[in-house]
């Protein structure tokens, strides 16, 4: 049995999502965030690191986004290239690429004190936002020039939900003029758009509330 | 099957070095001149559209990023860490993952705290970015002494020490405030594993050949 410590739209909903895709049996631990969970003893032993997203496996504790998703693709065989796929190489670069630029980049524009403080948070934002464009530009020229099928409209993939859930985060979250306008990058919306039509995005955005369209129009 | 890494010595790429040294594998180096525009041209970009070190050509099509290139090594040869289905597969992913957006991301800022809000803040910057770096590694130092993973010690080579090595190695003697450069000191069970690892037979031909210097993960000398 799999056990993933949640919290509703932050980044255990990526996990929530590929478990669902997945089909794989699982409990949801809720996260009190204010009630501090993720500070006590208990919870440091799951993950050390204090942060969500965690799953408990019959392996051990894991946690951070990427090492999840890739642990869960290799367990199924299932939304992504196992280890023997021709595609594996790129696909590990893509997502290790998402996990510690794109995300990290997000998590700038979001949080902009923490890299930069606080008399710097709008310089910070900006740059985090350069940053973000210029990653998501990437992004959007590899699904055009190499059509992935671990990237694509034509199935689901953990890829297709990791970004997803940030592009919802991008797209609503920052400031004007900071957020992102995802018409900018069509092959990359046409990817989202079929992932969060799968039932399995819709059940999670439903329970969550996220919307009927939780990736391409986040704000609705 | 040969590899071929795209390298600067000292840059990201050595990690990937140390890493095609320890499991044997047989591959070349193509030198690049980051000074003379060789990570912008067209060629470049073709194998990495990152324009960043390191990427490596391999029979399946090129590769980038540090983490995904020591997994897959570590798929194709062993030698590197717990591989699919092993014990400890999952605590190794995780913390894996963890070096590459915590200590690998704030080393880059340590180095470079004019990217991250302009040159205005970059003092700031590099003292938030200290501090993180030391809150990153006591995480590794609790890891090392309550879990003494096999994959993260000092008997065993593994990719976690020698990415550590490095990116902890810039930190140490890059930062231009003396004053907020790292110290290993502190994390006396992380700096055991690292004074292993720059001991290992692969890490003395890459410290030989990249110019690292004879102790380059726990006490790096300048050239």
């Amino acid at each position: 049995m799999l056990t993933l410590h949640h919290a509703p739209d932050f980044a255990s909903t990526i996990i929530r999502l590929a478990l669902e895709e997945m089909e794989l049996p699982h409990t949801l631990a809720l996260v009190d965030f204010d009630g501090g969970t993720l500070a006590t003893p208990e919870y440091r032993r799951i993950n050390p690191i204090g942060l969500i997203p965690a799953l408990e496996t019959d392996t051990g504790p894991m946690f951070e986004t990427a090492a999840i998703l890739l642990w869960l693709v290799d367990r199924t065989g299932r939304l992504g290239p196992g280890v023997t796929d021709p595609d594996r190489g790129a696909f590990l670069s893509w997502l290790f690429f998402t996990s510690n630029a794109l995300h990290t980049a997000s998590l700038a524009m979001f949080y902009p004190h923490r890299p930069a403080g606080e008399a710097n948070t709008d310089a910070a934002r900006a740059a985090a936002h350069d940053q973000v464009m210029a990653r998501l530009s990437l992004i959007d020229s590899m699904i055009a020039t190499q059509a992935p099928r671990w990237l694509s409209a034509d199935q689901p993939g953990v890829l297709g939900y990791y970004i997803g859930v940030l592009i919802r985060w991008l797209t609503s979250l920052p400031p004007e003029p900071y957020r992102i306008d995802l018409a900018a990058f069509p092959h990359l919306r046409a990817v989202l758009a079929a992932h969060e039509a799968r039932p399995a995005a819709q059940r999670v955005a439903a329970d969550e509330g996220l919307g009927s369209h939780p990736f391409t129009k986040a704000n609705s | 099957m040969t590899l071929t890494l795209y390298h600067i010595p000292d840059w990201a790429s050595s990690i990937i070095h140390l890493a095609l040294e320890e499991i044997g594998a047989p591959y070349q180096i193509v030198p690049l001149d980051y000074d003379a525009g060789d990570l912008s041209t067209p060629a470049f970009r073709a194998i990495n559209p990152l324009g960043l070190i390191p990427a490596m050509d391999t029979p399946d099509g090129p590769m980038f990023e540090t983490a995904a290139i020591l997994l897959w090594l570590n798929e194709c040869y062993g030698g590197l860490g717990p591989r699919q289905g092993e014990p400890d597969r999952a605590a190794f992913l995780s913390w894996l993952t963890f070096v590459s957006n915590g200590p690998h991301v704030t080393s880059m800022a340590m180095i470079h705290p004019e990217y991250a809000a302009g040159e205005a803040a970059a003092e700031e910057v590099l003292r938030l970015a200290f501090e993180a770096l030391n809150q990153q590694a006591a995480h590794l130092e609790t890891l090392i002494t309550t879990k003494a993973p096999v994959w993260l010690s000092t008997h065993t080579p593994g990719a976690l020490g020698y990415y550590l090595g490095i990116v902890l190695r810039w930190a140490i003697y890059m930062p231009h405030d003396s004053t907020l450069r790292f110290s290993l000191a502190p994390f006396p069970a992380l700096q055991a594993v690292l004074a292993a690892h720059e001991s290992f037979p692969a890490a003395l031909r890459v410290a030989e050949a990249d110019g690292l210097g004879p102790t380059p993960f726990t006490a790096p000398v300048v050239a």
